[in-house]
């Protein structure tokens, strides 16, 4: 007994989500270069370079658990992406899939460091390293954040946020979750791997952190992963804090302007070194987290 | 007179959280890229690019060898509708060439020029890189051809040199030939027995180019 709708219809949201995380990418791309006085690529330019990654002859493999890391991370995107609420189509649901959204979100990151790791090169170590203690870094705020946004709507269902935010307006009305709101922004930028917090890639700094080793195939993997996570991750944002949506146009531009304001972000700040970003986040995000918490209770 | 030196209250910049949002203005701009492929630049009206030679003016007096500090020049004995040329000609080899003009400023009769022309690009095939090697064209034809296609390129478009006969066929963008065939080269004529490959050592070549000169237009007779 096959549910054939089901299938059709998670392979339907993967595509859409695919399509659109690399448009988003592109975007990003486009954004950032305007932002810095340059024309940029073309707006399809992410998904040109994963075609051309993918059509390369040879990839280097250091073993099982180095090809196992990439197809992990994308295997958990695409689980956080099944559970999410895109638009109208829900596919899995549970009593508490707001906490399984937003730990499935974190696992990719475990996948990319879990192969990173086995490739053996210091870079590679060194960046695992930074990434892991960024994560463990924003887990406090993110945590602060999203215990704010269940006391306050009294439920852990994803759906049901959405649609008591339908009836009592949108989260960042409300001024305690306004500040779970720029707590969880905050942390986006981390979740993104996005300037202030790019700590875990550092371009230029050290190499290409954990994805120095990943060429060929595997980084065609790790690109399309990246690309599905952007789209979960913003629509898990649009379903929190901007209510939701009820159809992919409205879906769309509430994605854009989250997007707009990490990118902005991302294009005006410097990169934080690993100890001045822990010390930040449990600072001032910690701070406004608990205010938050508290003025919920 | 004393080092005047600034307070450091003066140049000390105050830490701002909200200050770097001003960079965003430039979203809504134009961006200031020039694009390439359909945009022109004009480069500077004296660029330092491809030389220009006048045949009839060159004596040969490889002044410009001499003060080449890459040693991209050598000169070079030619050959044009079966008569040889009375001097020899510098032959400028691009894979070494500074462009630093030296030659053109150390010039005494100012047969060699130079061009506003920069592109030159090639595939790595042997006959390709061949382009890189060559007696410069004389500045009339160069100015023709800057005229007709206005892109600053390598005037020539592909160069034959056949190495048994040593015939070299230059074939120019507006589909043009200048055909010509090296004799030889370095200082000495060709014709002379022996030691044709005499290149290098300019400072004894300096003293002994007078007796040279002499010799060069019998040679020429000879051949004839």
């Amino acid at each position: 007994m096959i549910d054939w709708k089901l299938i059709l219809e998670a392979i339907g949201i993967l595509i859409y989500a695919t399509f659109m995380g690399f448009i988003f990418m592109g975007i990003e791309r486009k954004a950032m270069a305007r932002i810095q006085r340059r024309v940029g690529p073309p707006l399809w330019q992410p998904l040109i370079d994963t075609l051309k990654l993918l059509g390369k002859k040879e990839s280097v493999s250091h073993g099982f658990i180095y090809d196992f890391g990439p197809i992990f991370a994308l295997g958990a995107t695409i689980a956080a992406l099944l559970f999410i609420p895109i638009a109208n189509f829900q596919l899995f649901s549970s009593n508490a899939d707001l906490i399984v959204v937003a730990y499935l979100l974190e696992v990719p990151m475990l996948g990319i460091m879990l192969g990173a790791m086995s490739s053996g090169n210091p870079f590679s170590g060194l960046g695992v390293q930074r990434g892991l203690l960024t994560m463990v870094a924003m887990q406090l705020p993110y945590g602060l954040a999203v215990i704010a946004l269940v006391q306050h709507w009294g439920t852990f269902m994803l759906s049901e946020i959405v649609s008591e935010q339908q009836m009592h307006g949108w989260s960042i009305t409300v001024p305690a979750l306004l500040l779970a709101f720029i707590v969880f922004d905050i942390v986006f930028q981390a979740m993104l791997g996005l300037e202030p917090f790019d700590i875990v890639p550092a371009p230029a700094e050290i190499s290409m952190g954990p994805m120095v080793e990943y060429g060929g195939k595997h980084a065609a993997i790790l690109f399309t992963q990246h690309a599905i996570q952007l789209f979960a991750e913003t629509t898990f944002f649009t379903i929190l804090f901007l209510g939701g949506a009820s159809n992919l146009l409205t879906l769309f531009l509430k994605q854009l302007a989250v997007l707009f304001i990490s990118i902005f972000i991302a294009s005006i700040y410097p990169r934080f070194t690993i100890d001045q970003a822990a010390k930040f986040f449990w600072k001032w995000p910690t701070i406004i987290g608990i205010i938050a918490v508290l003025l919920t209770m | 007179m004393p080092v005047r030196v600034v307070g450091e209250e003066k140049v000390k910049v105050k830490k701002s959280f909200v200050k770097p949002w001003m960079g965003i203005k430039y979203l809504f701009k134009k961006p200031v890229t020039i694009k390439i492929p359909y945009e022109k630049i004009e480069p500077a009206p004296k660029y330092r690019g491809f030389h220009t030679l006048d045949w009839k003016k060159c004596i040969g007096c490889n002044f410009c060898g001499q003060i080449c500090p890459a040693r991209a020049i050598e000169m070079t004995w030619i050959e044009v509708d079966g008569q040889m040329e009375k001097r020899p000609h510098p032959k400028v080899d691009y894979g070494r060439c500074t462009f630093c003009q030296f030659c053109v400023d150390v010039c005494p009769t100012g047969a060699l020029g130079f061009s506003e022309n920069y592109y030159l690009t090639t595939g790595g095939l042997e006959e390709d890189l061949q382009l890189y090697d060559w007696v410069p064209v004389h500045p009339d034809k160069l100015k023709e051809l800057n005229e007709k296609f206005n892109d600053y390129r390598f005037p020539v478009e592909r160069i034959k040199f056949n190495k048994e006969t040593k015939e070299v066929t230059y074939y120019l963008r507006d589909g043009s030939k200048i055909e010509f065939k090296i004799l030889g080269y370095g200082l000495r004529p060709p014709k002379l027995p022996a030691k044709p490959k005499s290149a290098a050592k300019p400072a004894e070549k300096k003293e002994t180019k007078p007796a040279e000169k002499k010799e060069e237009p019998k040679t020429e007779e000879k051949k004839e």
